[in-house]
């Protein structure tokens, strides 16, 4: 029972990670009907970006992580503007491709800079953590469930409490009808690349401490975030974030349980049986609600 | 001076020509009504004035000024507010919320606009007990309810109405008509209608297009009196309420 709880703690928190990332896609793709194949090096760079300012400049870390956040917002903002804006009008296509492209040429630049070799970046806390009864909470993954916890109920504080969260979901429903009323749909598509930049990037730099920083980190959250948004069913806030920690205890579980080195598989495996057997995901009659 | 003016506006979809010269003027204070069949241009009208679609050549002045080519996020805010074809209420988003996004083309605070948006129910009291209901889970004359609500938030000047009674219960077309002759009070309004027996009875002038180009203008007792015109766009009793 002890080894369940704690893995249970351990799956959630690397759950939240692919909840963050799965996130960032599923709000991309609502606005955009594109899915945003460089999601997952958004939480690359931002890693990066915490190497370069924490460890390399010395910089205090939360000194660093502002800075970080502020780089991926414009990160966001240069990616709307020269992967998806130039492309808006035509078919999905052409932005999924430019997508791949960017992230290819995100994680090809951070090589040329940094080299291949892994990163180290410390954790927030210098405390590791905490022992609470039978179960040891790792500092990190405390921080990454409680920012988590908050970033979920701030979503709905935002889309679902305020005018500039309903003008969002309008535009993701509905562009021309959008643009009819006034809202100003190149500015709700640009909110929505930042917002989902910075949550990108806060789950590269959350997850850092926990896994080596390298270029292939990305790639790596963004498959399992990736496989969360269709387990939770395509396009559903709610579904991106309960399929992200279900992944996230799934892998854990089967770590522990079945097979260590076959942990990325039981992720897939789990995918592969949804896609078949439910391929609409846990939420999926929701998601006919945008069409 | 016109509130609204058209000249010899042509709009093209690749290579069809779907506005060939249409020229029409609505006077402030007006409903105008535009009639005609399937496919001969009333909503490709209604989309070049809210620049939805782009003229390919010709004039479209509002108020005087020329309005052709804007996007249409600025002309909504110039106090042209369009309802399109098909009422497009967002589906995912409440009845109250759909209503105060029509406000999105000004200026005012979300207190301000949660006002209005409730004292527009006394306007659509059949719509009062939805405002927390979803858009999807709506009937087509409550939607045609709530498209028309949303787009007199905008508080325009002049209101672009397309085919407010398509597929709608007899009844509820009258209910919409209802509100139509109320929103003239204070609204200029360009109605397209295929109905044209209602289109017509809250009209104080009517234009006939047919194939992209105007064949027929003039005050609705004028457009009943000529036969042949009666006959080809306006129908008999039977294709009256077609």
């Amino acid at each position: 029972m002890d080894l369940v709880l704690q893995l249970l703690f351990t799956g959630i928190g690397i759950g939240a990670v692919y909840a963050l990332v799965a996130l960032g896609f599923v709000l991309i793709f609502r606005a955009t009907n594109v899915v945003n194949f460089a999601q997952g090096e958004f939480s690359m760079v931002a890693a990066y970006l915490m190497v370069v300012f924490s460890v390399d400049l010395g910089w205090p870390y939360w000194l660093s992580f502002l800075i970080a956040l502020g780089g991926m917002a414009l990160l966001g903002v240069i990616f709307n503007l020269g992967v998806y804006y130039p492309l808006r009008h035509r078919t999905f296509l052409p932005v999924i491709i430019a997508t791949i492209g960017a992230s290819i040429l995100l994680s090809n630049s951070v090589l040329a800079i940094y080299g291949p070799q892994p990163q180290v970046l410390q954790g927030w806390f210098d405390t590791p953590g905490i022992q609470l009864g039978p179960v040891y909470l790792d500092s990190q993954y405390l921080l990454i469930i409680a920012v988590t916890i908050a970033l979920v109920f701030f979503n709905y504080w935002f889309f679902e409490k305020t005018l500039l969260g309903k003008k969002l979901q309008a535009t993701s429903q509905d562009k021309e009808m959008a643009s009819l009323l006034g809202i100003s749909v190149s500015t709700m598509i640009m909110i929505t690349f930042i917002y989902s930049a910075v949550l990108g990037g806060l789950a590269g730099i959350l997850v850092a401490p926990v896994l080596f920083v390298s270029i292939q980190m990305g790639s790596t959250i963004a498959l399992k975030a990736f496989a969360a948004t269709i387990i939770g069913g395509f396009g559903d806030v709610a579904g991106a974030i309960i399929g992200g920690l279900a992944l996230g205890v799934i892998e854990t579980f089967g770590a522990a349980y079945i097979s260590v080195p076959y942990k990325d598989g039981f992720a897939f495996l789990v995918l592969v049986a949804f896609l078949i057997f439910r391929p609409q995901g846990i939420f999926g009659e929701r998601v006919a609600e945008k069409a | 001076m016109p509130l609204l003016e058209i000249r010899n506006l042509v709009v093209r979809y690749g290579e069809i020509e779907a506005l060939r010269g249409v020229t029409i003027a609505v006077e402030a204070g007006q409903v105008v009504t535009l009639l005609g069949a399937n496919g001969a241009g009333k909503s490709t009208t209604l989309r070049a004035i809210s620049g939805l679609a782009k003229p390919a050549s010709g004039e479209i002045l509002f108020d005087g000024e020329s309005i052709a080519g804007l996007g249409p996020e600025a002309i909504v805010r110039l106090g042209i507010s369009h309802v399109p074809e098909g009422r497009r209420v967002f589906p995912g988003l409440t009845v109250k919320e759909n209503i105060m996004l029509g406000a999105s083309n000004r200026k005012a605070s979300a207190a301000q606009i949660s006002r209005e948006a409730d004292a527009m129910f006394d306007l659509f009291p059949d719509i009062r007990a939805f405002a927390d209901a979803l858009g999807w889970t709506l009937s087509g004359g409550q939607l045609q309810m709530v498209a028309v609500a949303r787009g007199l938030m905008a508080k325009p000047r002049l209101l672009l109405l397309d085919e407010p009674s398509l597929g709608l219960a007899p009844v509820i077309v009258q209910a919409v008509f209802r509100i139509i002759s109320q929103i003239r009070k204070d609204t200029t309004v360009l109605l397209v209608e295929q109905n044209a027996r209602m289109g017509l009875s809250v009209a104080d002038h009517g234009f006939v297009l047919e194939t992209g180009r105007i064949v027929l203008g003039g005050k609705p007792d004028e457009l009943w009196g000529n036969e042949a015109i009666a006959a080809a766009y306006l129908g008999g009793h039977a294709k009256a309420s077609a």
